[in-house]
């Protein structure tokens, strides 16, 4: 009787699942369903801003710099309702958390994680009326969808000022990058920092080392203590939490170059300078763009990139430690006002590889744009360290 | 330095904290008691010993109070397998979510915090020899507490009286209650003594190894500990070998890395477990039943009532 | 003689009477959790009552997050019904994590492999296949060490989990890795053909009706078959079993099959519904919850599905946790963790009733 029964309910499930089925598609492929229309921007009549983070929104480092973006938000405009969500991962938990701030009345989004964007591609495929923007990462394809953007800093600008300050600063002309991962802005920053440090003593190397995490303390000390051990003097870092790499520096005499955010008060003797997040104007001018109904065809509503040669770069240059000298200040100022320039690049060609060819686009005379820069996969000369290949 | 010393003194400075989880773990499993949420245990030990480093200046108070998280949590344990009759891998396994939730509360505050960390002391004369000074005798306090710790446990275990009512608890409970002890008092004494342990592993990682805290900075620690245990045969004195074989995997790649060479690690990192279920089949083969009876029938029975 | 008390008390009927009074006990747990809880959130700032208000609205009266339950169900079912079955038979698998691991490895190398060559039909069939057979091969082994060398499953299962773990690792930081991606340690996504299937409009897959199925057919196996019938004997006691004359080993090593195979699919459904790309970090313990949720339901199989339900929500609604009341992210496992030790509280009370 039951057995008879249960074959029943099984049997109805299997109908049931033949019927009403649609494919698992991502963003670009989804007819979205229950649109509100094409005719109102994107973005519009939402009560709140959404924005999620890969890991804690008190890392003292990436994760804290987009919550403190969020908060200049929520201080710029009273009558929206700023939500957040941290630790979120970068798979299918963040479409979902992203679909329950939609649901909560939010129609803009700031997935703040490189890893954050095939979420966010759904999430904007699913609803043509709220608008995601992604920090970090690049939408490939021609054209970016009405109500979705990328946005980011040339941050291995500042990077590049730093490797001058670091070039000067070693004694043993070896320089130190502890990273996670092999993604494009981290070798971006590498890559600029050894051209920086080159650009001051061309007898300066970079040796890397990756901990495959964003942040675990365990492994970023075990980086940090075999760089010290190879000779290394100057060690800066591309992690999201920075605070482990640089105490550990400090306790063993030898200089740091900070990222993310101001750590000098963890270096008080070996702080040289550092890059710096603010996001907070960037962020309250792409809601303000938003509400203002022009995001549709705005320079946000692309892979939108800034820098010193626009002027309103999100990034800041950290204060110089103690022993930074007056040279080394003024080869800096210089940079930076050559930076701002158009003809003017960290990359500039000729750019070489590890092997000493010159990089396809990187010949010499060239000033790559940021597209090609990012789209850059190799380590210049002068690194030690070999980029784990797929 | 060499690659060897590299590693070798990687493997010493980053096992410690597993050596003292899994001490503590095998005091536990001694008397019967198995605790899955050691990696719960040194979380809160993590962060209690963080802050009230932070708070009083003073790293010692650090450990003590990480100590005494670490207890705390595993008291919890004790008490649902013990008074409760909870499968213990089911309760260990909710004393790592514990863990896990409770120092996501309220350790957000203390990520931007300094402490006086435990620093590496050099000790006079031993760290001048050539190679192995450096691997052994240049490290923090707890660092140097470990050794000492490893073999004490080892006495206390085999060589004194509270070892063989630990080891009674662990196989033949009615007989410790048939000369007028109770078994249970032990188990708990033992569990909590476990946990402590735990919570100074993560109290060593927080204020001595990496000076800091951050969320899940344990990273599966904790459960390294409780698979050297079984490495170690549930023997304190291999487990130092056990803890070191482990932290040497962990820094191998930075080595190499360091040195220019990249380095897919995570087949050797798969290496100490397929190590230890070897270990497990060569004991089974010998006949030599290392586990204590205890663990054995409670693994056993756990699961069906 | 002995034989026969032990297979007369795995026929002994339910306790009826006793089924009312346990709810009741497990609600009254549930309420004490969450005054505990209450008071952690009042620690943080926050007004409880204003928490749960948020947390029921927004997870059980939002599509969204209903249809987040349910994606994060799927592979919790399964793997605790993994969980669920060797227990029938005495047998501890504390290995889900590492056979939901293998099985979605088994069926990302053969979906990747296959997806733009076949029809999206086959190719899910395949990696179906595939998952279950991993993740049954994964259990067999620890099956394979218990029955021959008497290497206890509990800790070969566990063990096991790391080397599935590292597995994965090993593959998409090299061999597998995405090599038009960002560089991320993530294979490319699964082409949408192979993909499963929504539901309707949802986010909703149909992995959901696999878990679904799988538990009417774990229940009936285990209730109404002499297979289940025999598996309880043997878990009640294999000594006595084996002098009656029940093929002890085989039968300890199908349920250990079974379980893994189970595990798998909840790694394939995961894999081909929810994540669609192999990644580090991809189970976050769901092995271990799927643990929590056997256990929960004291491994019957109705009840294991519902109680990995019950947890799914728990952290779906960790979502509210941190959108509307700004709590970290973490804070749910607190909330998880005190609804079990209060359960695990009352176990006692309920054993004392039952025996007086």
């Amino acid at each position: 009787m039951r057995a008879r029964r249960m074959m029943a309910a099984v049997g109805a499930a299997v109908a049931l699942l033949g019927a009403a089925c649609s494919s698992n598609t991502t963003a670009g492929t989804a007819a979205p369903t229950g649109s509100s229309g094409s005719t109102a921007a994107p973005g519009l009549g939402g009560t709140a801003v959404g924005f999620i983070f890969v890991g804690p929104k008190n890392d003292y480092g990436y994760n804290q710099a987009a919550y403190d973006g969020s908060q200049a938000v929520k201080a710029a405009f009273p009558n929206l309702k700023v939500l957040t969500a941290e630790n979120v991962p970068e798979d299918d938990n963040a479409t979902r958390v992203m679909n329950s701030m939609v649901s909560q009345g939010a129609k803009i989004i700031f997935a703040t994680s490189y890893g954050h964007l095939n979420p966010a591609e759904q999430v904007a495929a699913a609803h043509p009326d709220v608008v995601v923007v992604q920090q970090g990462n690049i939408i490939t394809g021609t054209v970016a969808p009405k109500n979705m953007g990328t946005y980011f800093g040339t941050v291995y600008e500042p990077v590049y000022l730093a490797g001058i300050a670091a070039g000067k600063a070693t004694k043993t002309n070896k320089l130190g990058y502890v990273y996670a991962f092999p993604i494009s802005q981290s070798i971006d920053n590498i890559d600029a920092f050894e051209l920086g440090a080159q650009s001051v003593n061309p007898a300066a190397k970079t040796v890397v080392v990756n901990t495959s995490a964003w942040c675990d303390p365990g492994k970023q000390t075990l980086a940090a203590n075999n760089l010290l051990s190879q000779g290394v003097d100057v060690i800066t870092q591309h992690q999201d939490c920075t605070a482990t790499i640089i105490k550990a520096t400090e306790a063993a005499g030898k200089y740091s170059v900070g990222y993310h955010a101001d750590a000098s008060a963890l270096a008080p003797k070996g702080w040289l300078t550092g890059s710096e997040w603010n996001w907070g104007p960037l962020y309250t001018d792409i809601v303000k763009t938003i509400l203002a109904g022009n995001f549709t065809g705005s320079k946000y509503n692309a892979n939108y990139r800034v820098g010193y040669k626009t002027g309103d770069n999100p990034f800041v240059q950290s204060k110089f430690g103690p022993s930074v000298t007056d040279e080394t200040k003024t080869l800096m100022a210089t940079a930076k006002a050559n930076l701002a320039k158009a003809d003017f690049s960290p990359f500039k060609g000729p750019v070489m590889d590890q092997s000493g060819s010159v990089i396809p686009g990187f010949e010499a005379g060239k000033v790559p744009d940021y597209a090609t820069i990012e789209n850059l996969t190799t380590f210049v000369q002068g690194i030690v360290g070999q980029i784990p290949k797929s | 330095m060499s690659l060897v010393l590299d590693v070798a003194a990687g493997a010493v400075g980053g096992g410690t904290s597993i050596l003292y989880a899994a001490l503590g773990e095998t005091i536990s499993e001694r008397a019967g008691v198995i605790n899955l949420g050691t990696e719960g245990c040194m979380l809160v030990g993590a962060l209690t010993g963080y802050a009230v480093a932070a708070m009083t200046g003073n790293p010692w108070f650090g450990v003590v109070a990480g100590a005494g998280a670490g207890g705390a949590l595993a008291a919890l344990h004790a008490m649902l397998v013990i008074e409760r009759k909870a499968s213990q891998l089911a309760s260990g396994l909710v004393m790592l979510f514990v863990g896990l939730g409770i120092t996501s509360l309220f350790g957000g505050s203390f990520v931007s915090r300094t402490i006086n960390a435990f620093t590496p002391i050099a000790l006079p004369g031993l760290s001048k020899i050539p190679g192995l000074g450096k691997v052994l005798f240049d490290h923090d306090a707890l660092t140097y507490l470990s050794f000492l710790m490893a073999p004490a446990i080892w006495w206390l275990l085999f060589r004194s009286r509270w070892g063989l009512l630990i080891r009674g608890a662990g196989e033949r409970g009615e007989v410790l209650a048939a000369y007028g002890y109770s078994p249970k008092t032990i188990q708990y004494l033992a569990v909590v003594a476990g946990g402590a342990l735990a919570g100074v592993g993560g109290a060593q990682l927080s204020t001595a190894y990496t000076n800091s805290w951050f969320e899940g900075m344990t990273a599966g620690r904790g459960f390294i500990a409780v698979a050297l245990v079984i490495f170690a045969a549930w023997d304190p004195l291999k487990a130092i070998a056990g803890a070191y074989l482990f932290g040497a995997a962990l820094a191998l790649s930075p080595a190499l890395q360091a040195r220019g060479y990249a380095l897919n690690q995570f087949a050797l990192d798969a290496l100490p477990y397929v190590i230890t279920v070897l270990v497990l089949v060569v004991l089974s083969r010998k006949r030599l039943h290392a586990a204590p009876e205890g663990l054995i029938r409670t693994l056993a029975n756990a699961p069906v009532r | 003689m002995g034989s026969i008390r032990v297979i007369s008390s795995a026929l002994r009927p339910p306790k009826l009477r006793s089924a009312g009074r346990e709810a009741g006990r497990l609600a009254l747990a549930f309420v004490g959790a969450l005054t505990v809880f209450g008071a952690f959130v009042i620690a943080k700032g926050a007004n409880p009552l204003t928490v749960y208000s948020d947390m029921v609205r927004s997870t059980f009266f939002n599509s969204n997050s209903v249809a987040g339950v349910l994606v994060k169900a799927c592979p919790l079912i399964l793997a605790a019904l993994a969980v669920a079955v060797p227990a029938r038979a005495g047998l501890v698998n504390v290995g889900g994590e590492g056979q939901i691991v293998i099985g979605a490895v088994a069926a990302g190398g053969v979906g990747l492999a296959l997806d733009t060559h076949v029809s999206g039909g086959m190719v899910i069939i395949l990696m179906l296949l595939a998952g279950a057979a991993a993740g049954a091969i994964w259990a067999g082994i620890a099956g394979v060490l218990r029955l021959t060398l008497r290497v206890n499953e509990a800790i070969s299962t566990l063990l096991l989990n790391y080397v599935a773990i590292d597995i994965l690792l090993y593959l998409i930081y090299q061999p597998w890795k995405d090599p038009h991606g960002s560089g991320q340690p993530v294979t490319r996504q699964l082409a949408v053909p192979a993909r499963l299937p929504l539901v309707g409009g949802t986010q909703v897959h149909v992995g959901i009706f696999i878990a679904i199925i799988a538990t009417l057919v774990i229940w009936f196996l285990m209730e109404r078959t002499s297979w289940g019938f025999r598996l309880r004997v043997v878990g009640g006691n294999s000594e006595a079993a084996r002098r009656a004359g029940l093929p002890v080993n085989k039968l300890l090593l199908s349920a250990m099959l079974v379980g893994g195979a189970l595990a798998g699919l909840g790694g394939m459904v995961h894999f081909a519904g929810a994540e669609l790309q192999l990644r580090a970090g991809m189970t976050a313990n769901l092995g271990y919850i799927a643990f929590l949720a056997s256990w929960l339901a004291r491994h019957k199989p109705i009840n294991v599905a519902i109680a990995a339900l019950l947890l799914a929500s728990i952290a779906v609604a960790g979502d509210s946790l941190q959108i509307n009341s700004g709590l970290p992210a973490a804070t749910v496992n607190v909330l998880m963790g005190l609804v079990l030790v209060a359960v695990m509280g009352g176990w006692e009370l309920r054993r004392k009733a039952v025996a007086a």
